[in-house]
């Protein structure tokens, strides 16, 4: 039987597997009495065994066994001891290494020493290189901590036969680590491929420090650098882009394919028959029954939160292994559901910020609270921690030390906004990057992330209680509800979601405070600002007695924005602009209107969110 | 410091030029030999701590000798000395187990480097 056809779902679904280990595995050193958990474990272990040996992946089937074979074990005494765990780890992290190798084309990689290891649990469980020492120990495998490290190096133009150097730069790198993968793959470097750059993924449990250090001396290389963890996940992967459709919502598109066939029907006999009520009546269900479609189809693209959560756990872990603290992570809202691509982009920044708070944010120990829940057609994903928060005074010291900012201006910046100064590009209050956090995701790319999608990054912290993230980001991508407003006869749409309340007042009620117009709303003075002058457009010279309001939020604040028109609301497919025009501020989008012309989208909260164009007081005059 | 080295080259000019570059810098030449056959003889009877190997050699190619030594002795240390435009034939000399190789015409800081990179210094 041809098994090639099942090759891209073998991969996704032992992907799936691999994590629920992950966390079964670190939840076990928890509670290592959980016969569940030991259970669970040990039905993974048994359906990647299944899968691997259908498809004749020999050494992923064997290695399977032995865990699975491990866990009978356990399920016999009903209790996982802690030297397990690390074993337990180490044998997902080779399997998938296997998948790497799999998925890669490449042979599997040999993991007889380690089965070696496994076969006799009791006598020769693997102890840390400390506890070693400590008993005098003979030769059992040991198991380190070992992370994901990209490297890559660049070969000087000058240098000869640099295929040669290719080869010999990747086993002086094959004793820092084990080498999943590299680039130019090693068939091409054995050809002669001129190589001028070289990146070689490992699983290493040295840091970047020694790794460099190793190729000291070594010929013909202009630079070594490194690149952050890259796993690679069922989100990511380009080649075997596939989703699981929960066969219920499959059933809902039957239906409605029928339903609309029908309807079809009736609008074809209506037509002919010129029977315009029947017509309208058909167009009325015909718009029922495509909002039902268009909704059902948004579902497929929508994916749980805990496929970008569910490797936190094993992060936070080894990080604790790595630096000694003790970190609890608790994760609520998991089943929080986003689109895909969304999912996507939050995937790296969240990872980013658990490694902050670990390494920064929490001392020696603590918790980590991440919280998903929904608002609207927002997603919001927290990030708190009861660490040692972040001090205003030393971001307001590095502005100053930067030239950014005088030291009156500084003084100047409020609690919430310093703290968004730690999403200047660059910005990092340690002078050196700490090891286990890494180079690739500052925060800066996190916030211009969250922006382009739409969403925003809000920024919490007290020295001594701790620090909070909170993610703002939109549920789905494509289509959003927006309301239309007229500005000097130019229609222009702003997100629903980020507008307040709408209010018609009179020109009596706005009040002045040091020449900027204000109004009272609910006890909260809100600041006015003409959104034509903010467009750059003519104003509307007329006295006016009724001034149209919308109240949105930006920048955590509440803001006013006058219009000459309140339109109306509709759902509109979000364009995204190309890069020149996604330069101007505060537009965040374009959509098509009924009549095929452009109109743009502008985000209240992006038009003040550069800090050199900060909020202009609005004087009347 | 002080390394023993094994010199093997079929042109006398090319051994006398890296003698004198190891012998300047404090090392000691051990032997030296024209051919593969030569070079496998020599190793086993002198014991070097490092090997320089020309690759295109008659009798027995420098490659053939590097495989047959590291047969015996794989700790062998065997830095390979190409010509260039024989990438082909470095890569295959890395593959069966050379430490490094050096590029004909040598520079003599070059030379030094790999010994030191080899010996770990």
């Amino acid at each position: 039987m041809d098994m090639s056809q099942y090759h891209d779902l073998f991969l996704t679904e032992t992907e799936e597997h691999l994590r629920h280990m992950s966390q079964l595995t670190v939840a076990l050193e928890q509670n290592p009495s959980d016969r569940d958990g030991i259970d669970a474990l040990f039905r993974e272990a048994h359906s990647i065994k299944g899968m691997a040996a259908s498809m004749g992946f020999d050494a992923t089937a064997g290695l399977a066994h032995h865990l699975e074979d491990l866990m009978v074990g356990f399920r016999n005494t009903g209790n996982v001891p802690p030297e397990a765990i690390d074993l337990l780890l180490a044998g997902v992290d080779l399997l998938e290494g296997l998948l790497a190798d799999i998925s890669n084309g490449t042979a599997e990689r040999d993991v007889s020493a380690f089965i070696a290891g496994l076969v006799e649990p009791t006598t020769v469980l693997p102890v840390s290189a400390e506890k070693q020492q400590a008993k005098g120990a003979t030769s059992a495998p040991l198991v380190e901590a070992l992370q994901d490290v990209q490297v890559v190096i660049d070969l000087t133009s000058e240098a000869l036969a640099p295929s040669a150097r290719a080869l010999l730069i990747l086993e002086v790198l094959r004793m820092s680590g084990q080498v999943e993968s590299c680039k130019p793959t090693l068939a091409e470097m054995q050809q002669g491929f001129p190589v001028r750059q070289l990146s070689v993924w490992l699983k290493s449990g040295g840091s970047e420090e020694e790794i460099s250090k190793s190729l000291i001396g070594m010929a013909d290389i202009k630079q070594v650098s490194f690149q952050s963890d890259r796993r690679k996940s069922a989100l990511r992967d380009e080649d075997s882009r596939t989703v699981r459709v929960r066969t219920a919502l499959f059933d809902q598109f039957i239906n409605l394919t029928g339903e609309l066939i029908t309807n079809r029907y009736m609008l074809q006999s209506a037509a002919k028959a010129g029977d315009w009520k029947d017509v309208n009546e058909g167009l009325d269900l015909l718009t029922r029954l495509v909002g039902d479609l268009h909704h059902h189809v948004l579902q497929v693209r929508m994916t749980p939160l805990e496929s970008i959560t569910a490797n936190l756990p094993r992060l936070v872990r080894d990080h604790c292994q790595k630096s000694g603290k003790k970190v609890r992570l608790e994760i609520s809202g998991e089943g929080l559901e986003l689109d895909r691509t969304i999912l996507e982009a939050l995937s790296d920044p969240l990872v980013h910020m658990v490694r902050n708070a670990v390494d920064h944010g929490i001392e020696q120990e603590g918790t980590i609270a991440i919280k998903a829940w929904r608002e609207k057609d927002m997603a919001m994903i927290e990030i708190a921690d009861d660490g040692q928060g972040i001090d205003p005074e030393i971001i307001r010291n590095k502005i100053v030390e930067r030239g950014l900012l005088n030291e009156a201006q500084a003084k100047e910046l409020s609690g919430r906004k310093v703290l968004q100064w730690i999403c200047q590009p660059g910005f990092s209050t340690r002078d050196s990057v700490s090891e286990t956090s890494g180079r690739g995701v500052g925060m800066d790319v996190v916030k211009f992330a969250l922006e382009g999608l739409g969403g925003m990054l809000e920024i919490d912290s007290e020295v001594g209680v701790g620090t909070r993230f909170l993610m703002k980001a939109p549920l789905i991508v494509a289509i959003i509800n927006i309301l239309i407003v007229e500005c000097a006869g130019e229609e222009v749409g702003l997100p629903v979601s980020r507008v307040l309340r709408t209010l018609d007042i009179e020109t009596n009620d706005i009040q002045f405070s040091g020449g900027e117009p204000l109004l009272l709303v609910d006890d909260e003075h809100i600041p006015l600002y003409s959104f034509n002058r903010l467009l750059h457009l003519p104003e509307q010279n007329d006295k006016i007695s009724i001034v149209h309001l919308i109240i949105c939020e930006s920048q955590g604040r509440k803001i006013g924005l006058m219009v000459d028109r309140l339109s109306r609301q509709r759902e509109a497919f979000i364009k995204s602009l190309p890069s020149s025009l996604n330069q101007l501020p505060g537009v965040s989008g374009a959509t098509i209107k009924g009549d095929g012309r452009v109109m743009f989208i502008i985000d209240p909260h992006a038009l003040f969110s550069d800090e050199t164009n900060a909020l202009e007081p609005e004087t009347e005059k | 410091m002080g390394v023993r080295v094994l010199v093997v080259d079929d042109a006398l000019f090319m051994r006398s030029m890296l003698k004198d570059i190891f012998i300047k810098a404090g090392h000691t030449i051990v032997g030296e030999a024209a051919n593969g056959d030569e070079a496998i003889a020599k190793y086993q009877e002198l014991k070097p701590d490092l090997v320089t190997m020309d690759i295109v050699m008659p009798q027995k190619s420098g490659i053939e000798a590097l495989k047959e030594i590291k047969a015996f002795d794989t700790d062998a240390k065997i830095v390979m000395c190409s010509a260039l435009g024989q990438d082909a034939l470095v890569v295959e000399a890395v593959q069966s187990g050379a430490k490094d190789f050096i590029v004909k015409p040598f520079k003599e800081d070059r030379v030094l480097d790999v010994v030191r990179r080899v010996f770990g210094v």
